[in-house]
């Protein structure tokens, strides 16, 4: 059980005991002029270097798993030349998978708790489809897995499926949700040229640090250089400070915004003293679409000064000088831009909770659960499930060159990943040891993908339309996903959240209804035409039962095409359809 | 005691649903002759109107004139059934129903800005503060005074898209009725009703294997759901969005237009034990042509208003339901000089809005204006006294902490808010 939903502030608290020892001193260490000047040329050196690493690991990726492997390798060497030397990383998936479920299994074995057994080819085969790329298998793909008899397929399919563009589309998703929310001050903003960029970044695997870092450092016209969206969407300092530390640090900041804990005095502190890397920051207003205005070319700039922007500083807004969280307060130079050297400390080997936070976020996405659960109050009173697994894992990640595919690849093919979601006897109230995989709802996009995947409607599912307005678009799928998600903040992907006009959508219009659809199932026995639905819609065989169950109600209807289109509603409206099992 | 969330909530809901066994009986077929029928012997709570004036409108010419002051504009106050108070003359029929409802003319709030404004108003807090999106009141209503069983949606939005539930999640997310003429999208089957009886038939059989092997809680929410929307679509209840089946006699008091027939069906949401209906009339925004427009807008709503006010009254549902009317801030006490038919701008600094029914003393005024509507001379309402104030006329505790993400308690209305409810109750 997980009891401490705490209140996120006493991770300041935390953060003052645990401290981050010699982390942030290298920039402390810059105090000569010479020296301030020699670290901002290497800092953008640096932030050059990373960039250009990604591009050439982009590069190579496509050649070879070894060349990629040595080009990481060497990524985290330069990374972490300060840090300790530890025991050799292995590039091998199945080791990190090795590791997880040794992990897991002690853990079960000292809690007198059995697992449930491994679960079947089906049941993986949907699973992985839906973690990695966000969408059901075709149903040719499906049989064909299913028919499969070799014994490695399961990681082939792991491989071709982390290959596949939808594995961008789908991160892409998550994250452009948590970097863009729509508020008023952002409406005109385009989201489009940042959904395209966050794609083409997963699927060439950038390293996670350099991924972040070129976030937090962006600047330049949106049409040049997409991650500046970021700016233009939080186009306020408390904004920008809340994400960093939610999304990549795993730590909700945010109330510390406007009280202090009772128990310490300087937490607000932290609170601004990070929001100060963010305050030069210029963000263009977006023309008022509605009348025309044009927003593909809006850029973020960095002034020399505090910015002007409007709003940007709330009222609550304390101006202390730039600190860390939880750290150093460096040497900046007030002309240089500042962003750079909260890029260096936020996304450095040696930052505790940044590649931390992405592993348990990752492990979340899969599992339905982090290790440390909310993933993003990852502070010391949220105890993780696994600490030990976590930092291994951490380590791994890290010493990988942030390889975010090989550490996906890695918890997949572990044995936790791949138990039934099925509890067995013992294991059912367990939700935080993995004994057997939880069931997790399918987000609103891989609904609208998977439904439109069978019915076809929605023109194609994944195409995006123009609005009459520039540069905001609109189209069946974004607004199926607005309809679904409503406006709600975040959800958690083991509970239901949906609610009434939701069902009535699914129940009462074509997205699961269309007669069209049941052409793709074609003529002949009932039970060809029901296993095709089945594994179509559900990836898997149906039972014998429900292949008896089913042909009885072929005779009840009032015609076949009548009943096997009631099939066909009740399978798409069923939970199983919309719960990842 | 120390569930986590997922699991309290999951548990509450289940001994609630009276599922905890996991003994889901054939749900789906006896649906089609179940009558839902509201208990006549249980207290009924409190239910409310909210009536919102997109884009803000004008004190001066509405609730608050001051026929004596530089920017008068060409309003006449005219008196109103209750003694010493006077609106417009362009709100006759309201005037009727003042001894029924209090005026607020001392709303003073920090956002100038429509949607900044409107965030705020709506919700309590400012946008953005700390993070987090904050429920509206219509989404604390429904999670507070709403009924988790009922086949009725507890928030509908007529008209607008008002504000949702912010952290409390998609379940208190209003229902949206963009066109009251069309009712609610997705209500009807795309089958025959005969037809309809056997899929859902069917869905129920096909439920039974899943939910036995994974017996997970999302399932469970999963069927509540789907057993909540069927019930609605065969609920007598569900009638209320079809104002077509509204007699012609009783229809025409209210006006006509799109505004007019979302008051009605606001009425018949009332009726059937919905808590909480948002009508929008847009329109106010009135920098240009300002006193053609509002004398238009104010006929609308004096119309759909006193209408409402009446029928509900004559319903025996008047001193359950509380009625407000506002939007998100006033307008500028001088007229601008945009061109031949000037207006006036924006204005949060002083302004009032009104309220009926509810159960409140009538014929009263809280707070009040200067001589020029320009600055509050007496009792400044900020709106987290408001929202206070209309929480305790309907019975919500808003001192109460809700749970926003990672477990942050986030109040209904935020401290240091002073409710003024012992005036007007």
């Amino acid at each position: 059980m997980k009891f401490l939903r705490v209140f996120a502030l006493t991770a300041f608290s935390t953060l003052a005991v645990v401290g981050m020892g010699e982390f942030g001193t290298p920039l402390t260490a810059a105090d000569t002029k010479a020296d301030k000047k020699a670290e901002r040329i290497k800092a953008k050196e640096e932030a050059k270097k990373k960039a250009d690493d990604a591009a050439k690991k982009a590069e190579d990726a496509k050649k070879a798993g070894e060349a990629k492997a040595a080009e990481a390798a060497k990524i985290a060497a330069d990374k972490k030349a300060a840090a300790p030397t530890k025991p050799a990383v292995s590039r091998d998936a199945s080791a990190v998978a090795k590791l997880i479920d040794t992990q897991i299994d002690a853990r079960l074995k000292k809690e007198n708790i059995a697992p449930s057994p491994y679960g079947s080819d089906a049941d993986f085969l949907r699973r992985v489809y839906l973690d990695i790329t966000g969408v059901i298998p075709s149903y040719e793909k499906a049989k064909a897995f299913l028919d499969d008899q070799s014994t490695n397929k399961r990681e082939r399919l792991v491989d071709e499926l982390l290959a596949d563009s939808n594995y961008g589309r789908k991160q892409a998703d998550i994250w452009g949700t948590k970097l863009f929310t729509v508020d008023s001050a952002n409406r005109f903003v385009q989201k489009e040229p940042l959904s395209a960029w966050l794609k083409e970044q997963f699927n060439k695997n950038t390293p996670w640090n350099a991924f972040v870092s070129s976030i937090v450092t962006a600047t330049g016209p949106v049409d040049e250089n997409p991650a500046v969206t970021y700016f233009l969407s939080n186009r306020s300092v408390d904004k920008l400070t809340d994400t960093t530390g939610q999304h990549f640090l795993g730590i909700r900041v945010s109330c510390a915004q406007c009280h202090n804990h009772p128990f310490t005095a300087t937490k607000q502190n932290e609170y601004w003293g990070l929001a100060a890397f963010y305050s030069k920051v210029v963000p263009e207003k977006p023309a008022n679409a509605n009348k025309g205005g044009d927003n593909t070319k809006l850029g973020v700039t960095e002034g020399k000064t505090k910015s002007k922007t409007k709003d940007f500083f709330p009222e609550s807004t304390k101006t202390v000088p730039a600190k860390f969280f939880g750290g150093e307060e460096p040497k900046l130079n007030a002309n240089d831009p500042y962003r750079p050297a909260l890029a260096k400390w936020l996304t450095s080997a040696a930052n505790p909770y940044f590649a931390k936070a992405m592993v348990n976020r990752t492990w979340a996405q899969l599992f339905g659960n982090g290790i440390v659960d909310p993933i993003d109050d990852m502070i010391e009173k949220n105890k993780p499930s696994h600490p030990e697994l976590l930092d291994e894992l951490t380590r791994q990640f890290t010493a990988s060159g942030f390889d975010v595919k090989h550490l996906i690849k890695g918890i997949v093919l572990s044995q936790a990943y791949q138990r039934t979601s099925k509890p067995s006897t013992g294991n059912k109230s367990d939700e935080e040891l993995f004994s057997h995989m939880a069931v997790k709802m399918m987000t609103a996009e891989e609904l609208f993908d998977s439904l439109t995947m069978i019915t076809g409607t929605g023109a194609g599912g994944n195409e995006t339309k123009k609005t009459g307005v520039k540069g905001v678009t609109s189209g069946p799928r974004a607004n199926f996903v607005n309809f679904y998600v409503a406006g709600a903040e975040e959800f958690k992907s083991t509970e239901y959240e949906a609610g009434i006009p939701q069902a009535l959508r699914l129940m009462n219009s074509k997205i699961a209804g269309n007669p069209a659809a049941l052409k793709q199932f074609g003529t002949g026995k009932p039970a060809d035409i029901l296993e095709k639905m089945y594994i179509t819609a559900l990836s898997r065989r149906p039972t014998d039962a429900e292949v008896q169950k089913l042909t009885a109600h072929l005779g009840k209807a009032g015609s076949t095409t009548e009943a096997y289109g009631d099939i066909l509603w009740a399978l798409l409206n069923s939970s199983e359809f919309s719960m990842v099992r | 005691m120390n569930l986590d969330s997922a699991t309290r909530r999951r548990f509450l809901q289940a001994s609630g649903l009276g599922v905890g066994s996991v003994a889901l009986s054939g749900w789906m077929g006896v649906l089609a002759d179940r009558v839902q029928a509201a208990s006549p012997t249980a207290k009924k709570p409190k239910s409310c109107v909210l009536i919102w004036s997109e884009g803000g409108a004008s004190h001066k010419d509405t609730l608050d004139l001051k026929p004596d002051s530089k920017g008068a504009g060409d309003f006449k106050p005219i008196k109103t059934s209750a003694s010493g108070i006077e609106i417009s003359e362009h709100l006759p029929k309201l005037a009727t129903h003042m001894h029924e409802g209090v005026l607020v003319r001392s709303m003073t709030t920090p956002e100038g800005a429509h949607a900044r404004a409107r965030y705020h108003l709506h919700t309590g807090y400012r946008e953005g503060q700390g993070g987090l999106t904050y429920p509206s009141l219509g989404a604390i209503t429904a999670s507070e005074l709403g009924n988790a069983k009922a086949a009725m949606p507890n928030f509908v939005s007529i008209g607008g898209r008002s504000y949702g539930a912010g952290f409390l999640g998609p379940k208190y997310q209003p229902l949206l009725v963009q066109d009251a003429t069309k009712g609610v999208e997705d209500l009807k089957t795309l089958v025959s009703d005969k037809q309809f009886a056997n899929r859902t038939g069917l869905l129920e059989e096909m439920e039974k294997a899943f939910f036995h092997d994974y017996e997970a809680g999302a399932t469970i929410d999963h069927k509540t759901t789907y057993e909540r929307a069927v019930k609605l679509m065969q609920s007598k209840e569900a009638k209320a969005f079809d104002i077509g089946a509204e007699p012609a006699a009783g229809k025409s008091k209210y006006g006509s237009g799109k505004f007019a027939d979302g008051m009605l069906m606001a009425r018949r949401l009332i009726e059937v034990g919905v808590p909480f209906v948002e009508v929008t009339l847009g329109g106010w925004d009135t920098h240009q042509d300002n006193f053609e427009k509002v004398k238009n807008l104010s006929t609308q709503i004096d119309n759909s208003v006193s209408a409402l006010l009446a029928d509900l009254k004559d319903r025996g549902l008047l001193d359950t339901t509380l009625v407000i009317w506002m939007g998100e801030f006033g307008r500028t006490p001088n007229i601008n000089n945009k061109g031949a038919k000037p207006g006036r701008d924006h204005y949060p600094k002083a302004w009032s809005l009104a309220m009926f029914g509810g159960g409140l003393k009538g014929g009263q005024v809280v707070g009040k204006t200067d001589k020029e509507g320009a600055t509050v001379a007496e009792r400044p309402v900020k709106t987290g006294d408001f929202l206070a104030t209309v929480c305790e006329v309907l019975g919500i505790d808003h001192t109460k902490d809700n749970e926003a993400v990672s477990g942050r308690p986030i109040k209904i209305v935020d401290k240091g808010n002073a409710p003024f409810t012992k005036l007007i109750v």
